[in-house]
């Protein structure tokens, strides 16, 4: 069926002031940023007040050919583990705190507070965790899960490092997506979940087979915001490791932001390797996208 | 049926599981209201960075606060935080939710492309948009003021993604329920779709009440040569300097940005959290 | 009608705007991390300039975190400011992409070297121009603070006063009080704090204008710290942070023994732990074989893109001068990289019981000895992130320190043109 002319009128109108907004202050920079990924830019063109000039995929090659942008995108892929995990536990405790029970105000609000926590601030007291002397190992101690000789500081072991940032990430996290959560599982008519426990479901059965099929859109929404913000990790690396030790936490915007910091940037690199992490973005979104269908087929036909 | 200790068993195991998850989140925030609220002229022979002992304070006061907002004179950049991130919360709401509708229920051509272009940002590198938009603010002549901070960030792909997700979940009977009643688009936006998202509305305006009240790089650059409008955020940054550092100072400071936003937090609860039977109905 | 007059005002208004301006010129000077706490003593400085100087008006405005970027936007605008407070590092960055003004062309190199000591302005010279006004600076070593309470326990009775000395104390005082010694820094964030150990014993890092910090001294020098760590004499977190931070942390526990450096630091301590602090006795600090000291300053710089030159460069020389420097180091413990602060008898009072005096006192006079050491190479970045990689596989067991080395100096002979 082919819509209306006023139904185009009407859409446009209510998209134009996001659009003309957009199209001013995030596509004309992002696609100049993208455009600089093809020239050669830097704090000398500033300097002697020269435009960028085109050199084609110049940037790409060096990007490419260096060893250190390779290994931020190996451990960029890599902080994509954190996820999944990330997300369940978020749906979890959205569930949990979703209860007419008293004190989940409270809850809420407590889940709420890393998340505006400021990351300089937390960085301090994570590294108290993860000392070698820290409440990470004392707790592994206490639970006789490891030997006090064998103890090491978390952040300062190449095989552990990227992990114990990962898990202030998701410290950070869980309670942004719990709110995401929460508001998708506000939106599920109560009747439902009334009508499956008198069918006699248990809490396992309600939730896979009520909440989660319904809170489809916005499982979509978190989880690729979350495997967005994963390959785009750059935060708490500055504070915690600087990328080091032996790399073992150097990502790709690490790679980025120490090519467009400072005065002697070189946005053309920089904006090439923030392509290259794009592609993967991309990839990243189509699959999202397939795995937590809409059905967006039946739903069109009816509009 | 489950008796009634099997029950209470449950619900204790319940609040055992929150609260210990609760305990994990909230301590960096324990340690620093501690720090705050230490009276920093009692010798204590006590670090800060001795833990667990910084956690009790032998003496408290709240002279912290007071020294930082005497010496920072924070009412003038407490006032320009409360300006600046109101305007962007309200823009960003109307601005999305508006934007939202379309891209989730209605067919035109160009839907799905623009759609696309709005998540291609998300993805795309953004290192030089600053740059531009400055050089942009400058041309609108919008360099150095509130509406130069406000407008270039009210449009977001993020804002929009929130909205249109939150619609899709909106059964489409509703909707053709509506116009069978002879209902516009706008009234359904309005009166349906609208009250129907209230929380992701409150979810985003949280959001992007805590962006905007904790940046401090986008606040400095759109405000070049205007001081006396720059937002909390940046004046705080002045305390961390090499030669003020005082780390009870850092902790007070870092609690008066914290506090209101958890304040506007626990109060739209009841926004967030309020049942919705009565508008699916 | 109406309009008319508007025009007329508005033409006369550009009339005496203009006239205005021949006669008061408005300047911009950005200073960096000072506010609030000295705006009292700048806004000082300032008043005396532009009573000295009634045509020239000075616009004080202190960046903290985004100086970098907000001075790109700035300078991409057209808006420069006039003086710009920078260090050695984004000095020769923002110089070599040709972002400022040579300061020779401004002010005479006679009236700059009677103000200020050799050594400082060197600092800021690239490609053989000068680039910066030096401001306030620092010593590495200065002085040493020491616990007196913990070198007691640990039976020391004589302060060391080389840096072997120090070494040996740290490690008796790690092995009968569980305590550390002294914390040097071995890998930064910033910079490449290696190659300052190397220079304190006297080890050359160059030959014939090539990085040649890989003979056998430099692995053995090398080796000597990988050990110290290896047996947990020094904390193995040197690794993540910059020593200054964990100085003052461990310091500020009654965690380590030490502290090497300029006055400043003796500040954050008072701040944090009052006990400690009382304990605190100060002696010159121990120096390596080479007999040396490190230390910098910040620097006062002129864009290119500003506007008001020859302003700027009488400002940046009023605000460096040596009786605002000298004052500027009463407040704060910092070595004014002025001729004749030396001699200053301001800088000599000294209370022989507090820390921070006896400290200050001590360091306010070597501006004459302050240096890095070595000029930061070109693409920096890069060469000082490899060079921090190689000493940080080193300290990990990934290589050997001979392997460490030779890597780091093939890569900065290849990569520093």
């Amino acid at each position: 069926m082919k819509p209306k002319a006023a139904t185009i009128f009407t859409a446009y109108l209510l998209l134009a002031p996001a659009l003309v907004l957009m199209l001013v202050f995030t596509f004309y920079p992002v696609l100049y940023g993208a455009y600089l990924g093809f020239t050669k830019y830097t704090a000398a063109n500033l300097g002697s007040n020269t435009p960028p000039t085109w050199i084609g995929l110049e940037n790409f090659r060096t990007v490419l050919s260096d060893e250190l942008f390779r290994i931020g995108l190996v451990n960029s892929l890599k902080y994509l583990i954190i996820v999944p995990i990330l997300q369940i536990a978020s749906l979890a405790v959205a569930v949990l705190v979703n209860k007419q029970l008293p004190g989940m105000a409270f809850f809420r609000a407590a889940y709420y507070i890393p998340v505006i926590t400021s990351i300089s601030l937390a960085a301090v007291m994570w590294d108290w965790v993860f000392t070698r002397e820290g409440l990470l190992n004392w707790l592994l101690e206490f639970f006789k899960i490891i030997d006090p000789s064998g103890s090491f500081g978390w952040l300062l072991n190449p095989n552990t490092a990227l992990w114990a940032i990962m898990l202030v990430t998701f410290w950070r996290g869980f309670g942004y997506y719990m709110v995401l959560y929460l508001g998708g599982l506000q939106s599920i008519p109560s009747e439902l979940e009334e009508a499956a426990l008198l069918d006699g479901a248990n809490a396992w059965q309600r939730f896979w087979k009520i909440t989660v099929p319904l809170m489809r859109p916005t499982i979509l929404l978190c989880s690729l915001l979350s495997s967005l913000a994963a390959i785009r990790v750059l935060e708490e690396i500055l504070v915690f490791t600087n990328g080091g030790p032996l790399n073992s936490t150097y990502t790709v915007l690490m790679y980025v932001y120490q090519k467009s910091f400072g005065l002697d940037f070189d946005y053309g690199v920089a904006s090439a390797a923030g392509l290259l992490l794009a592609v993967v973005g991309f990839v990243l979104s189509y699959i999202n996208f397939r795995i937590t269908r809409e059905d967006p087929p039946k739903r069109e036909a009816k509009a | 049926m489950k008796t009634a200790p099997v029950k209470l068993i449950g619900v204790a195991a319940n609040y055992l599981v929150l609260s210990l998850i609760a305990l994990f989140a909230i301590f960096p925030f324990l340690w620093t209201l501690a720090i705050s609220i230490t009276d920093k002229t009692v010798a204590s022979g006590v670090s800060i960075f001795d833990f667990p002992q910084s956690l009790f304070p032998k003496a408290i006061t709240f002279n912290n606060f007071f020294e930082v907002y005497r010496v920072f004179g924070l009412e003038k950049y407490l006032l320009n935080s409360i300006i600046i991130s109101s305007l962007t919360v309200i823009g960003t709401l109307v601005v999305s939710a508006m934007a939202a509708y379309p891209l989730s229920k209605m067919t035109f051509p160009g839907r799905d492309l623009i759609f696309g272009a709005m998540l291609a940002t998300l993805v795309l590198p953004s290192e030089t948009n600053f740059i531009v938009n400055v050089l942009s603010l400058n041309k609108m002549g919008l360099l150095g003021t509130y509406w130069g901070v406000v407008i270039p960030t009210i449009a977001t792909a993020f804002g929009i993604f929130v909205m249109r997700q939150t619609y899709v979940a909106v059964p489409d009977s509703l909707l053709e329920a509506a116009r069978m009643d002879g209902a516009t688009e706008f009234q359904i936006l309005w009166r349906i779709m609208v009250p129907l998202s209230r929380p992701a509305l409150t979810a985003l305006g949280i959001f992007t009440l805590v962006n905007t009240w904790n940046s401090y790089f986008w606040p400095s650059v759109a405000l070049l040569g205007a001081d006396n409008l720059q937002p909390l955020s940046v004046a705080m940054l002045k305390l961390k300097g090499q030669f003020n550092h005082d780390s009870f100072n850092v902790a007070a400071g870092a609690m008066i940005m914290m506090i209101p936003v958890l304040v506007v937090f626990i109060a739209a609860q009841r926004l967030f959290m309020r049942g919705l039977e009565g508008a699916v109905k | 009608m109406k309009k008319r007059w508007l025009l007329l005002a508005s033409a006369f208004g550009a009339l005496s705007m203009a006239a205005l301006a021949q006669n008061k010129v408005q300047i911009e000077f950005w200073s960096w991390y000072l506010s609030p706490k000295f705006d009292p003593y700048l806004l000082g400085v300032i008043g005396e300039f532009q009573k000295a100087n009634p045509n020239i008006e000075v616009k004080l405005v202190d960046k903290q975190d985004t100086m970098e970027r907000d001075l790109q936007a700035a300078i991409a605008l057209g808006k420069s400011p006039d003086v710009v407070n920078l260090w050695q590092d984004a000095t020769a960055a923002a110089a070599q992409n040709n972002l400022l003004a040579p300061i020779n062309d401004l002010t005479p190199m006679n009236q700059l070297q009677a103000q200020f000591w050799n050594n400082t302005l060197g600092m800021f010279i690239v490609d053989g121009k000068n680039y910066g006004y030096p401001w306030y600076g620092w010593t590495d070593q200065g002085v040493m603070a020491y616990n007196s309470e913990v070198l007691k326990k640990a039976g020391i009775t004589k302060v060391p006063t080389t840096i072997g000395e120090l070494l040996t104390a740290s490690k008796l005082i790690k092995q009968r009080t569980g305590s550390y010694g002294w914390l040097p820094p071995v890998k930064d964030p910033n910079g490449a704090s290696f190659l300052g150990q190397f220079y304190l014993e006297g080890l050359p890092l160059f030959a014939n204008g090539k990085a040649a910090f890989n003979s056998g001294k430099h692995v053995a020098l090398l080796q000597k710290f990988i050990d110290l760590m290896k047996g947990d004499f020094i904390p193995q977190d040197l690794l993540r942070k910059e020593a200054f931070q964990l100085n003052n942390e461990y310091y500020s526990q009654g965690k380590s023994a030490f502290i090497v450096g300029g006055a400043q630091a003796l500040v954050r301590v008072k701040d944090a732990n009052k006990d400690i602090y009382s304990k605190t006795k100060v002696v010159p600090a121990p120096l390596g074989a080479g007999g040396v000291q490190t230390g910098g300053s910040m620097s006062l710089v002129i864009p290119k893109a500003s506007k008001n030159q020859k302003e700027a460069a009488l400002f940046a020389m009023f605000m460096t001068n040596n009786k605002a420097q000298v004052q500027f180091a009463k407040l704060a413990g910092i070595v004014p990289t002025t001729k004749g602060a030396e001699n200053d008898p301001d800088l000599k009072a000294a209370n022989p019981n507090d820390a921070l005096d006896v400290a200050t006192s001590l360091v306010s006079g070597t501006g004459r000895f302050i240096t890095p050491g070595w000029n930061p190479p070109k693409n920096t970045d890069a060469v000082y992130k490899n060079f921090n990689d190689n000493i940080e596989a080193a300290f990990l067991g990934a290589k050997t320190a001979r392997q460490a080395l030779s890597d780091a100096v093939a890569f900065w002979n290849a990569n520093a043109k």
